[in-house]
């Protein structure tokens, strides 16, 4: 067996100036911080008063509506909102829906009326399917779905009405901070190395090889067990280990920052991407990448 | 909150490793952790690592009336505290079963084994006996909290003195420590538990699980002994139906860990009896690696290397000889610790020689020194002309 050794070196933090420009318009606070002196303003999230001053209670941007402001904080829990794409891991079985792990406060339901039936179906829920829902979905099992409404407490209601959500066959799951995860208009991605990915908005990243033929008319719950073969497997751990390297330099994930990534990773071997210096200079050129196709 | 839930292939491959004989962090099936015993300032405190898990002991004493139905014995109390800095899935004043099973076995063990002469610790006979109370909080939860409380509570009680206290008919005077020696509690033996946990229905056993496999197990044997041999408790849970031969083997092994185990004990006691009585300082800040930048404290990492010869010669094998062969001398033993392979090459620094020669070659004003500086005397006096 090799054995890799590396000495402990300072290295310098490089940082990009184009990074530099749009931070003087960010109100970044960290706990404790005042946020104004002014009593005219109302409290939001992330706020408290601490003798007639507005205090930040957690570390991240202030954001003010009109008399409202609140602080949005850079490291949380998923907070869930109509129309997300999210991942998520059924942790219990109940009458008549699914619990499901979300990276929330707390978790999320899935009623047995919001998914499809395998055959695609559409008829009233009876007494059997509720006894047979554990062959449908399982403890354990990973789910792709949407969120469908927000409950008052904040618990978050999904639903797997259509055929692209459902239950999650072979691939990998990678675990980062919802607020890297860019809001955009779809979040299943057929990247043209040869994987596909969904960016769950609550963190949960999931990379699976591009299934062959398209149509699927079992509705989401016929996963394939075929073997993988080897050349999708290394591009599938090529890009788990650029998530990695994105999330761990807090860049924003989607699929053109992820594809960037992928491409400046090539020069290096997989496992070498973890690297810090390594991993510094992908990020480096991914960032000048994005920079040009902004500006 | 609720413990992120265990992925399925996360499970699957531990229990396939587990049928391979392999464990996550390399230990054979019948090895237990690295045990750290420290002991604090006070008489009674005692920190037991085991692995990750971490335990906190405190034995305190207090003289109260005794109870009814015992009127000459002592009162031990048991507490254990599931601290929510030891997992996040422990909530403060939230009664789990883990809780309550830990502070079942854990009474089992220290109280019905009477380990602690409770005679001894009357004072007045129906009037003031003395109440021992072990509290043991969990600091941190990486496995096995059963063994790391059993070796802290009965450590705790080893290395705690209680007041001296004089009678006098009815009077009973207790001294501080200032004014006598405090006096050790009278052990029999040290209990000590051993946990095996079993996978795949009872075909694979481990001792001393960590986290990861402990959520994996599909039951808990966990035997109480001490170095005598004598068992104290055994709890099986888990609803696995054991075979005799499999306990029997599983006493055998506690036996042998329980002996390993109560020297150690023993030898932190004396450790820290040595200490106090030369003087030097003890307690928990004494214990803890020194933080500085200069030092690396780090576990060592155990490396696999049985083929290490052998995938040396391969790599050496298949590199390319070289059209010229440069012969590297075998390496010369200078000192403990330093070899050296080769000679340097010539010193390329430029120094006393080459300075010589360029002075000569010049033939320009080598002999005006020229002075650059910023002092502001009228004259600047050089001192020793010929070095230059």
């Amino acid at each position: 067996m090799a054995v890799e050794m590396r000495l402990p070196a300072v290295h310098k933090h490089i940082s990009l100036a184009a990074s530099q420009s749009n931070r003087e318009d960010k109100h970044l606070v960290v706990p404790g911080d005042v946020i104004t002196s002014d009593t005219g303003f109302m409290r939001g999230h992330g706020t408290y008063m601490d003798e007639d001053r507005l205090t930040a209670s957690v570390a991240g941007e202030v954001e003010r509506v009109n008399k409202l402001i609140c602080v949005r904080p850079l490291k949380t829990r998923y907070n869930g909102e109509v129309g997300d794409v999210v991942v998520g891991r059924i942790t219990e079985v109940q009458q008549k829906r699914w619990k499901v792990e979300t990276n929330s406060r707390l978790d999320s339901v899935l009623l047995l009326s919001s998914v499809n039936l395998p055959g695609g179906e559409l008829r009233r829920r009876s007494a059997q399917d509720e006894l047979a829902m554990r062959d449908y979905l399982q403890e354990g099992d990973l789910i792709s779905a949407e969120v469908q409404s927000i409950f008052s407490d904040g618990a978050v209601s999904l639903h797997t009405r259509s055929l692209k959500y459902g239950k999650l066959g072979q691939g990998v799951l990678v675990l980062v901070s919802p607020s890297l995860v860019k809001r955009q208009k779809t979040h299943f991605h057929n990247l043209p190395c040869g994987a596909s990915m969904i960016l769950g908005n609550n963190g949960y990243l999931w990379l699976y090889p591009t299934p062959g033929q398209q149509d699927e008319e079992a509705g989401g719950y016929y996963t394939s067990m075929e073997p993988v073969s080897l050349s999708d497997r290394e591009v599938i751990s090529r890009l788990r280990n650029c998530l990695l390297a994105l999330s761990a330099h807090k860049v924003l994930l989607y699929d053109t920052s992820v594809l960037y990534c992928y491409e400046a990773s090539l020069a290096h071997q997989i496992k070498d991407i973890l690297k810090p210096e390594i991993m510094e200079e992908i990020i480096l050129e991914t960032r000048q990448r994005l920079v040009e196709l902004e500006g | 909150m609720r413990d992120t839930p265990l992925s399925n292939c996360e499970r699957r491959f531990l229990l396939k490793a587990i049928e391979e004989k392999k464990r996550l962090d390399g230990r054979q099936t019948y090895d237990y952790r690295n045990i750290k015993i420290s002991f604090g300032t006070d008489y009674g405190c005692c920190i037991v690592e085991l692995g990750k898990t971490r335990v906190l002991c405190q034995v305190s004493c207090e003289l109260v009336p005794p109870k009814d139905s015992r009127p000459t014995e002592g009162i031990m109390f048991f507490n254990l505290e599931l601290s929510p800095m030891a997992s996040p899935a422990f909530e403060p004043n939230r009664q789990s079963e883990l809780l309550v099973t830990l502070n079942r076995q854990l009474e089992r063990c220290l109280r019905n084994s009477k380990c602690i002469d409770t005679e001894s610790l009357c004072v007045v006979s129906g009037e003031k006996v003395w109440q021992i109370r072990v509290d043991v909080h969990v600091l941190n939860h990486d496995g096995n909290l059963m063994d790391a409380a059993s070796i802290a509570a009965i450590s705790a009680l080893s290395h705690f003195r209680r007041p001296d206290v004089a009678i006098q008919g009815r009077d009973v005077t207790v001294f501080s420590p200032e004014e006598r020696d405090p006096i050790p509690l009278s052990i029999y033996h040290m209990p000590i538990c051993v946990s095996f946990a079993f996978f795949l229905q009872g075909s694979y056993l481990l001792v001393d699980p960590c986290e990861r496999e402990e959520r994996v197990k599909d039951g808990l044997l966990v035997i109480a002994m001490n170095k005598h041999r004598e068992i104290c408790s055994i709890q099986s849970s888990g609803g696995i139906m054991l075979l005799k031969d499999q306990v029997l083997r599983c006493s055998k092994i506690a036996s042998v860990k329980v002996s390993e185990i109560t020297e150690l004990i023993n030898k932190a006691l004396e450790n820290d009896r040595k200490i106090r009585k030369e003087g030097g300082k003890f307690g928990f800040a004494e214990s803890m690696p020194k933080e500085r930048i200069t030092t690396l404290k780090r576990d060592e990492a155990p490396v696999e290397m049985t083929d290490v010869e052998e995938t040396a010669k391969d790599i050496v094998n298949r590199t390319e000889t070289t059209t010229e062969v440069v012969s590297v001398p075998s390496p010369v033993l200078v000192g403990m610790g330093t070899a050296q392979v080769g000679e340097g090459i010539v010193n390329s620094w430029g120094l006393d020689e080459e300075e010589e020669d360029e002075p000569q070659t010049e033939d320009t004003k080598t002999d005006e020194v020229m002075v650059i500086s910023d002092s502001e005397e009228e004259e600047v006096v050089i001192l020793n002309e010929e070095v230059q």
